[in-house]
């Protein structure tokens, strides 16, 4: 069976973001961007599935600017085997790339689709669930431990308070949780493999999707910077702050 | 001109940045700040995962084993691997392969069996044995230690060796001792185990480096076998003479990444601290002494990939490798220089890795071959060039 698994290209997690001074999105100029840490886990997990002689292919898909390659390239570097870009520029949301998922899967036919739980830029936390929505799958998200059973999945879930184990029949979407799995780091002879592998490229449009946002943002703003605290003298004096100044109790 | 690197080439450095961030920083934390050995199941676990990254044994020739890298991707990699606080003479604690004994790649195939193999796979360590109290830039003219023939299968050897790292840890080595008269053909080099008689550590010699020290090794009547000569006999000097100038160059790069993160932090740094109202990169003094950083650093990368591209391309380099040493070392020093500054009293303090930068990044300026020598191979090329 074939796995498809979406890659997302988002700032690297290590750097410090920065809102643009007109409050229109965050500073992208010459910061470095990689891809989605949840998508590597999948990415991580598809291979993983192949290694064990469950998935005969693992295919990589970014959506968005020409560079998306490059993340594209990275996927292909751990041991994806080809990648498809939908090439677009500016602003894409949740529900136009679970559009353009859904067409990809109906042109591939993959079992499989493993989506990071969501992106460390937005945090929407929507595509994986809106994707098995228009398939009409299945779908185990936040899993941290995936096992193929036959036809179905056995899936743990991290929910709150615990861990949930379900089983979901093939074909499924699986959103990705940070325990999942620890993402392996590239190696030189897939690097080297990963320049001969295809990419093949669309537009929304090539593939019938409308590619318009239905949201407009109308201002970014940096968190409030958090105060110093106080010190209380007492017991008595911390009461009082409670109840007459943080007026939480 | 295309300075840009090629996909590969991002992937890898990519690959490897993360390595240090993720594996090897944060072991750090709990390390000793001169620490320069990691516990062997730790270095184990770290070399799995080079292993699997295809990248382990980056000085080791393909066709024995090592990854197929150019000397441009090494360069690159070496500039990552050095950035953090033991990187200048342990980057990565040396999970990316062994020493660099590039002499060894030489020997005999009985001796290779012996010798190269075991340091190869890290089962042994070696030293290498050239320098003595009468001079290590110019040991052709340098080197007292003698060695005599007795019979026709052994060597006797005797003399002193000076600033020798790690002999008293080592396995095995290299020494070189004069065979026959003064200059350059006069000096053979013997493969010496350290354990034989007459082999001895007679001390440690403490220097800024704090966790590795040098050694002063006396050679008293050291029988050696005549199939332990490396190469020829009056040939120590023959051998590996392109390999020891390849290693030159991922040595310059090793400035360079402790250089650019001394840079980073101290960048950051003045972002963040207030004096008088103001942080310090709102002050023009602050702010050229961050340009200069800039600029040496450019200028000591462009310089030392120039050389790498030239040795890859086959073309001469000699010259190149001497400016990239010399650049790389002088430049890296200044940058972290003024990053300490920069920092204040936090620069000099241990919780820091700028106050080790600066006693190692003080060694590189007269470690293998001096500035003042490098000036003097690049001179040596420039007068005796032809016209452009």
């Amino acid at each position: 069976m074939k796995v498809l698994v979406p890659v997302k290209r988002v700032i690297d997690y290590n750097v410090k973001v920065r809102v643009k001074a007109d409050q229109t999105g965050v500073e992208l100029a010459n910061v470095k961007m990689s891809m989605n840490p949840f998508d590597e886990i999948s990415i991580e997990e598809a291979i993983r599935l192949k290694e064990a002689g469950h998935a005969e292919e693992v295919i990589a898909v970014s959506v968005g600017v020409q560079q998306c390659q490059e993340t594209i390239r990275t996927a292909l570097a751990m041991g994806a085997d080809r990648g498809i870009h939908v090439v677009h520029d500016g602003d894409i949301e949740p529900l136009v790339v679970a559009k353009i998922l859904k067409e990809l899967v109906d042109k591939e036919g993959p079992s499989i689709v493993i989506v990071g739980k969501q992106a460390i830029d937005d945090d929407s936390n929507q595509t994986g669930q809106m994707l098995a929505a228009l398939l009409g799958w299945g779908q185990a998200t936040f899993v941290s431990k995936v096992e193929i059973e036959g036809d179905s999945i056995k899936a743990t879930r991290e929910v709150d308070g615990g861990l949930e184990t379900i089983s979901v029949m093939l074909p499924a979407v699986l959103t990705t949780d940070l325990r999942l799995n620890e993402p392996r780091y590239a190696s030189l002879p897939n690097i080297m493999k990963a320049k001969k592998k295809p990419i093949e490229q669309f537009t929304p449009v090539e593939l019938g999707v409308d590619p318009s946002c239905r949201i407009e943002i109308l201002k970014v703003a940096e968190p409030p910077t958090r105060e110093a605290g106080v010190k209380v003298s007492d017991v008595g004096e911390l009461v009082d702050k409670l109840r007459n100044t943080a007026k939480v109790i | 001109m295309d300075f840009a690197l090629t996909a590969e080439q991002t992937l890898i450095v990519d690959m490897v940045r993360r390595f240090v961030q993720e594996e090897i920083i944060p072991l750090e934390i709990n390390l000793d700040p001169d620490a320069d050995e990691l516990e062997p199941e730790v270095l184990e676990r770290l070399t799995d995962k080079t292993k699997a990254m295809g990248l382990f044994g980056l000085d080791t020739p393909p066709e024995y084993g090592g990854p197929e890298i150019d000397m441009v991707t090494r360069v690159l990699i070496a500039i990552e691997c050095s950035q953090h606080r033991a990187g200048i003479y342990t980057p990565c604690y040396g999970a990316f392969g062994g020493a660099r004994q590039a002499q060894l790649f030489e020997a005999t195939e009985v001796q290779k069996e012996k010798y190269l193999y075991p340091m190869l796979r890290g089962e042994k360590r070696v030293f290498f044995g050239l320098s003595e109290p009468s001079g290590g830039s110019d040991p052709a003219r340098a080197i007292q230690t003698r060695a005599v023939r007795d019979g026709n299968n052994h060597w006797v050897l005797n003399g002193t060796k000076l600033w020798i790292s790690g002999a008293d840890r080592a396995d095995y080595g290299l020494v070189f001792a004069r065979t026959g008269g003064a200059g350059r053909a006069g000096v053979t080099a013997f493969i010496v185990e350290t354990n034989w008689p007459g082999f001895n550590v007679a001390r440690v010699v403490h220097t800024l480096r704090s966790a590795k020290y040098a050694t002063e090794i006396q050679i008293d009547n050291l029988r050696v076998p005549h199939e332990n000569i490396l190469g020829e006999e009056g040939g120590g000097f023959a051998i590996a003479n392109d390999r020891l100038a390849r290693q030159r160059v991922p040595y310059a790069a090793e400035c360079l990444g402790a250089a650019i993160k001394a840079h980073e932090m101290a960048t950051e740094y003045s972002k963040i601290r207030e004096t008088f109202g103001a942080t310090l990169s709102a002050r023009q003094g602050i702010q050229w002494m961050l340009v200069e950083n800039e600029i040496d650093i450019r200028a000591a990368r462009l310089l030392v990939l120039d050389a790498a591209a030239k040795s890859d391309k086959g073309l001469p380099f000699r010259t190149e490798s001497a400016i990239a040493k010399l650049v790389c070392s002088e430049n890296g020093f200044k940058v972290i220089d003024r990053s300490m500054q920069i920092h204040g009293g936090l620069g000099v303090a241990k919780d820091l890795p700028l106050e080790r930068w600066f006693r190692e990044m003080r060694i590189r300026r007269i470690g293998e071959g001096p500035s003042e020598v490098q000036k003097h191979v690049i001179a040596r090329d420039i007068i005796g060039g032809s016209l452009r």
